[in-house]
């Protein structure tokens, strides 16, 4: 009785499609998977080309301009009259306007930016850290052309008539509103870090019988320093990339104001001059041609300080892993 | 430290954080507010029968005979109006009375000379008509009553004259009869003052009820019509009654304005029973309407934004994004899966994602360089379009722009995908290929969604790239993709800094900007609705 | 019940049992002195349907499992017990190659199933998945309605229409879950409770018409009443299937193995008909892990 349910078993199981494959499957499955992988290579290849040609392309126009000029006689005078009989390129009131927009928005936008991260981190619970959340991802939704129209439309006049200037399209208007663009930024890169920093630290720093405010100043956001830096950087990143809002904003003077940290003075910044030029210059044209080279400035800066953020971000999941 | 100070300081702290959180907060309702406040009156208003008239006669849209009964209706109130100022003005305006007199003078001399009558009475007649054309110009220009009496009173003893009795001429004592009633009542000394208010009330009159019936309609849309809504009915309104001006004080450093009613600058005058009429009537020579003008979103535009709708910004926005999505979705989800499902820590995948973080890093207005310098300049001609900006060229400098946003959300959408649905489906015999077909990527999709709105909103509301591959402030609708388009991005700028009739209709120039930041809001918001959706979905409910 | 069972099953297989120990020892005294074995040994009772010889895997410098030499037969319930982190897991997963999905994997020796070893560049992945089929620790149903999930393995097999609708009923029924969900079949597979989900993945591993069928600890995340009912369903299942099952339960291979492999550091210490392996094994650690005394 066992041996003949044995042979009835073993009829049963039987493997009927073959294990191995046929040579010609073996082929095929090897051709497809290299094509398909050399397919695939291809269309993820289009970031690396994308990148590739931004710099080619930017450079190419860029330099007739480096050649005839060079970039160190561009920055170092302040005259830029492109359009002048001899024409003039002198950029540095552009990199000032910039820097000094940038860096107006920058002291607003980082404290608020942090305190805005440790409130959603530390201090508020978790609903409403829920409610406000999307609220900076709206601001950070916003297109920057509709900052611009603010800042055209309700802050210049609103400026000019309570703060008695002669223009309300100036400095401190560009700054503004670029911290308001900036703070989701930093915002949300700094929150990532401050949650990274893990529950022991701040416990610990409780035990010793530390306020909440210096568990946050002393020990938290030094320990999330990294992360914080980062969140700085991307800030600069996108207030000094910033375009349409600077260029309604600003006022447009090509000038370095007197004194120089006027911040109620109309002033140009690089991005701006290129939005505001590039249409009226002939192709071939040394004014074109300059313009990219502004371009390619824009290029260069922005490059560098990603790579300084990646580094930045790097260390800090490094560091938060080896606390965690 | 004392124990007391460093709860001070704690306290301190935790307050300074959350009042940047209100701040923040405030932010985002002090630019949103106006916006949509603003912009929101570009849609729903109160729309004057000048509005409905408009919209009857450019847009072929309305009940065309009651439109044009209320018309009537309201040119009927109107109208009495219109006599008052008039009868007002034919004594004031003596520039129109002076060219009539000239026009009288040389007509009769025509007539004259059509007549057969000896050389001598011709003379006569001649030097006749002469004087009178001088006495009443005199007396046109004079500014002290008697004398202008005096010169009236000249040309009325001319008035016996038999041979001018059935000839044009008779005409100048009636334009002196009429003068002399109209300066009955009028302190001719303020005549010149006069006859700039009298302006200023001529314009206002017209912007509030468009040219006057049986005038000839001038070329513009926009001086064909009033006031098409109530609010600026009002403002206009307010310029009728009031005149307004700005006198220096001291030394003439500031301005300061003074507003006196014009009903008390005419007083005495026939022209100040016109402030009360249309003040106590203006509401039934305009009929303002609570309008709901959804046409608004998709109207083209007359006279520069000043009349019509953003109907094609929309469009234009719409073809760039969803062009630049079309490309940039199937390469950035491609190259997501490869980065996740193919690469592993190599210095390939290194450098790719080096490239997806340089490309997330560059700043939007180099796009646009980038865009101008290749996509316009570079490859369009080669491909035989024109080397001028085109739909294509701006979402393909679009899509490069957000397919980093698409690459980092598929790849975190990818990378999520639970470890046991891909064994699963390996332990079946699935391949890889259809295992991430059939299970990762619809597992994902939902992932893959939000980062496609999300860019699809980041896209939209891009100016900078588009400025010089695609973007125009005028321009008819495109008709195929080699073609430039509006789009609401580029306009909202046009309409705040460059377009001078959008001045004049503010509610447009917000209804711009509130479309654009409508369209990415309503992204966003779908975005974070597909995102809860989806780990909602992942928990089986 | 289970013990009835199981104590009626051991005296079915005690000559089935008494077989496998012959072929080890057969394979063993063969292993000693050649090389030339043909990839599978016909054993006069009955063949392997899955044989290990030296089998070892590494990840990376670490190995997994070493050294296994190891017949399955077909028909019968094979258990794997051991420690944690002994490589019972890694070795079940080796039988049809799920550990590729591990980066830096390497494995050395053969692992035959059906005569096939399954380490040969040339072998179709696709059938060898399809015929050893899987259950997972975890129920790890796709997110897609209970009826997509069981013709998922069908459909990939180019099976439509109404023979799909049978094949579904037919696997549903098999792995005993029909009855709760015929009328759920358009609902996620998601929200039904574990064991339910459990025994749709069994189901789901039935329809692809599997020949042999590992289980990798599939109780494990489940109450006990899910478990008696999984138990069941695998008893039922023994006679059309192979079923080699990893688990942490020494009550459950007792009471549904035949035979029973002890793993432990990624070697096999003792492998021997299940009432052999808990009433007198032959080696001290074995004795010492099933009667609770390991460490």
């Amino acid at each position: 009785m066992i041996t003949q349910s044995a042979n009835l078993l073993r009829t049963a199981a039987k493997f009927d499609r073959p294990l191995l494959l046929t040579p010609a499957q073996d082929w095929s499955g090897w051709l497809l998977g290299k094509t398909g992988r050399a397919l695939l290579m291809i269309i993820t290849g289009t970031s690396v080309l994308a990148v590739l040609l931004i710099f080619v392309f930017i450079v190419r126009e860029a330099w007739p301009f480096v050649q005839a000029h060079g970039l160190g006689e561009a920055l170092s005078s302040t005259s830029w009259y492109p359009t002048r009989d001899p024409a003039q390129f002198g950029m540095l009131a552009l990199v000032f306007g910039s820097v000094q927009v940038t860096f107006g928005a920058l002291l607003l936008a980082v404290p608020a930016g942090i305190l805005i991260a440790a409130v959603l981190s530390d201090i508020v619970p978790f609903r409403v850290r829920q409610a406000v959340k999307p609220i900076i991802e709206v601001l950070a939704a916003i297109p920057s052309v509709a900052y611009g129209f603010f800042a055209v439309a309700v802050l210049a006049p609103l400026m000019q008539e309570h703060l008695h200037l002669s223009t309300g399209t100036n400095a401190l208007n560009s700054a503004a509103i670029l911290a308001i663009m900036a703070v989701p930024t930093i915002v949300s890169v700094a929150e990532d870090s401050l949650s990274a920093v893990g529950r022991e630290l701040r416990e610990a720093s409780y035990a010793c019988g530390a306020t909440r405010a210096e568990t946050l100043l002393k020990v938290v956001i030094p320990a999330a320093h990294n992360g914080i830096i980062a969140a700085i950087v991307l800030g600069t990143m996108r207030a000094i990339g910033e375009t349409m809002a600077v260029w309604m904003a600003s006022g447009n003077a090509a000038q370095i104001p007197s004194p120089w940290w006027d911040l109620t003075q109309s002033v140009r910044t690089m991005t701006a001059t290129i939005a505001g030029e590039l249409g009226e210059t002939p192709v071939g044209s040394m004014h074109r041609h300059s313009l990219f080279a502004v371009g390619l400035i824009l290029l260069v800066v922005s490059l560098a300080m990603n790579l300084f953020t990646e580094y930045l971000l790097h260390r800090a999941k490094r560091t938060s892993g080896v606390h965690a | 430290m004392n124990i007391p100070l460093r709860q001070w300081l704690d306290r301190l702290f935790t307050s300074l954080a959350m009042l940047s959180v209100l701040l923040i907060v405030a932010a985002m309702i002090g630019i949103l507010l106006p916006m949509v406040w603003r912009g929101g009156s570009a849609v729903v208003f109160r729309g004057t029968v000048e509005f409905r008239r408009m919209q009857l006669e450019q847009f072929n849209r309305g009940d065309s005979a009651a439109v044009r009964a209320e018309a009537e209706d309201a040119a009927r109130i109107r109208q009495h109006a219109y006599e008052i100022l008039d009868r007002f003005a034919a004594g004031l305006d003596t520039s129109e009375l002076e060219t009539k007199v000239k026009q009288l003078h040389r007509e009769f001399g025509v007539q004259l000379a059509n007549r057969e009558i000896p050389q001598k009475q011709l003379s006569e007649l001649r030097s006749v008509s002469k004087e009178l054309r001088d006495e009443l110009l005199k007396a046109f220009e004079a500014e002290d009553k008697t004398q202008v009496l005096e010169h009236l009173d000249a040309v009325m003893s001319h008035s016996g004259d038999e041979r001018l009795k059935g000839t044009v001429a008779a005409e100048f004592f009636d334009l002196a009869r009429q003068y002399r009633d109209t300066v009955a009542n009028v302190d001719l000394r303020r005549r010149s003052e006069y006859a700039d208010s009298l302006k200023q009330v001529k314009d206002a009159m017209r912007s509030l009820f468009g040219p006057r019936p049986g005038e000839r309609l001038p070329a513009l849309p926009i001086e064909q019509y009033g006031s098409t809504r109530w609010d600026q009915a009002k403002q206009n309104l307010d310029k009728l009654l009031w005149a307004e001006s700005w006198t220096g004080s001291g030394e003439g450093q500031t301005l300061t304005k003074s507003r006196i009613p014009r009903e008390e600058q005419f007083a005495g005058t026939a022209l100040a029973g016109l402030f009360p009429y249309v003040r106590d009537n203006i509401q039934g020579m305009l009929r303002p309407k609570w309008t709901f003008y959804w046409q608004y979103f998709t109207d083209d535009s007359m006279s520069g934004h000043y009349f019509g709708g953003v109907g094609p910004e929309i469009l234009g926005t719409l073809l760039i994004t969803m062009f630049a999505i079309a490309f940039s979705l199937p390469v950035g989800v491609v190259t997501a899966a490869y980065l996740v499902e193919c690469a592993g820590d190599g210095w390939l995948t290194r450098i790719l994602r080096m490239c997806v973080n340089t490309l997330a890093g560059v700043p939007s207005i180099v796009f646009g360089l980038f865009g101008l310098a290749f996509f316009v300049i570079y490859l369009q001609p080669k491909l035989g379009l024109p080397g001028s900006s085109s739909i294509i060229a701006g979402s393909l400098t679009l899509g490069l722009l957000v397919l980093p946003v698409i690459i980092r959300a598929s790849e975190e959408a990818i990378r999520t995908v639970p470890q046991a649905y891909k064994e699963a489906s390996l332990a079946l015999g699935a391949s890889r290929f259809r295992c991430f077909m059939s299970v990762t990527l619809p597992v994902a999709t939902p992932g893959i969604l939000t980062g496609l709105i999300l860019s699809m909103s980041r896209a939209a509301g891009e100016t900078a790239p588009i400025l010089f591959t695609a973007a125009v402030a005028m321009g008819p609708i495109p008709t195929s993709l080699s073609q430039p388009t509006r789009t609401l991005s580029y306009s909202s700028y046009d309409m705040a800094v460059g377009d001078k009739m959008a001045m004049l209709a503010p509610h447009n120039q917000f209804g711009m900007v509130m479309t654009l930041v409508a369209i990415v809001l309503l992204l966003n918001i779908a975005a974070i609705v597909v995102r809860g959706r989806m780990s909602k979905k992942l928990r089986g409910q | 019940m289970a013990k009835d069972g199981s104590q009626g099953m051991s005296a079915l297989l005690e000559p089935i049992a008494l077989a496998n120990r012959s072929t080890i020892t057969l394979a063993e005294d063969i292993r000693a002195d050649n090389e030339t074995l043909s990839p599978v040994r016909h054993n006069d009772v009955m063949p392997a349907i899955i044989r290990a010889e030296k089998f070892c895997l590494y990840y990376g410098v670490k190995a997994g499992v070493k050294d296994i030499n190891m017949d399955i037969f077909p028909q019968s319930v094979t258990a794997i017990i051991g420690p944690s982190g002994c490589g019972k897991s890694t070795f079940l997963r080796s039988i049809n190659r799920m550990n590729d999905l591990i980066p830096n994997v390497r494995s050395e020796g053969t692992l035959y199933v059906n005569g096939v070893n399954v380490y040969d560049g040339r072998i179709n992945l696709v059938n060898l998945r399809q015929q050893v089929g899987m259950v997972f620790q975890k129920p790890n149903p796709f997110p897609k309605s209970i009826y997509d999930n069981v013709a998922y393995g069908p459909r990939l097999q180019g099976i439509r229409g109404g023979r799909l609708d049978d094949m579904v009923e037919t696997c549903l029924k098999d792995a005993a879950i029909w009855e709760e969900v015929k009328d759920l079949l358009g609902k996620s597979a998601l929200a039904l409770s574990g064991g339910q989900q459990q025994r749709l993945c069994i189901a789901r591993a039935l329809a692809t018409r599997p020949k042999v069928l590992l289980m990798d600890e599939p109780c494990s995340a489940l109450d006990p009443i899910a478990t008696s009912k999984i138990e069941e369903l695998i008893v039922g299942l023994k006679n059309a299937y192979t079923i080699v099952i990893v688990t942490h339960n020494m009550q459950q291979a007792a009471r549904i193995s035949d035979c029973t492999a002890f793993f432990c550091m990624g070697e096999l210490i003792e492998y021997d008909a299940t009432n052999i392996i808990f009433t007198k094994p032959s080696r001290k650690q074995t004795e010492d892990y099933v009667t609770g005394r390991f460490s």
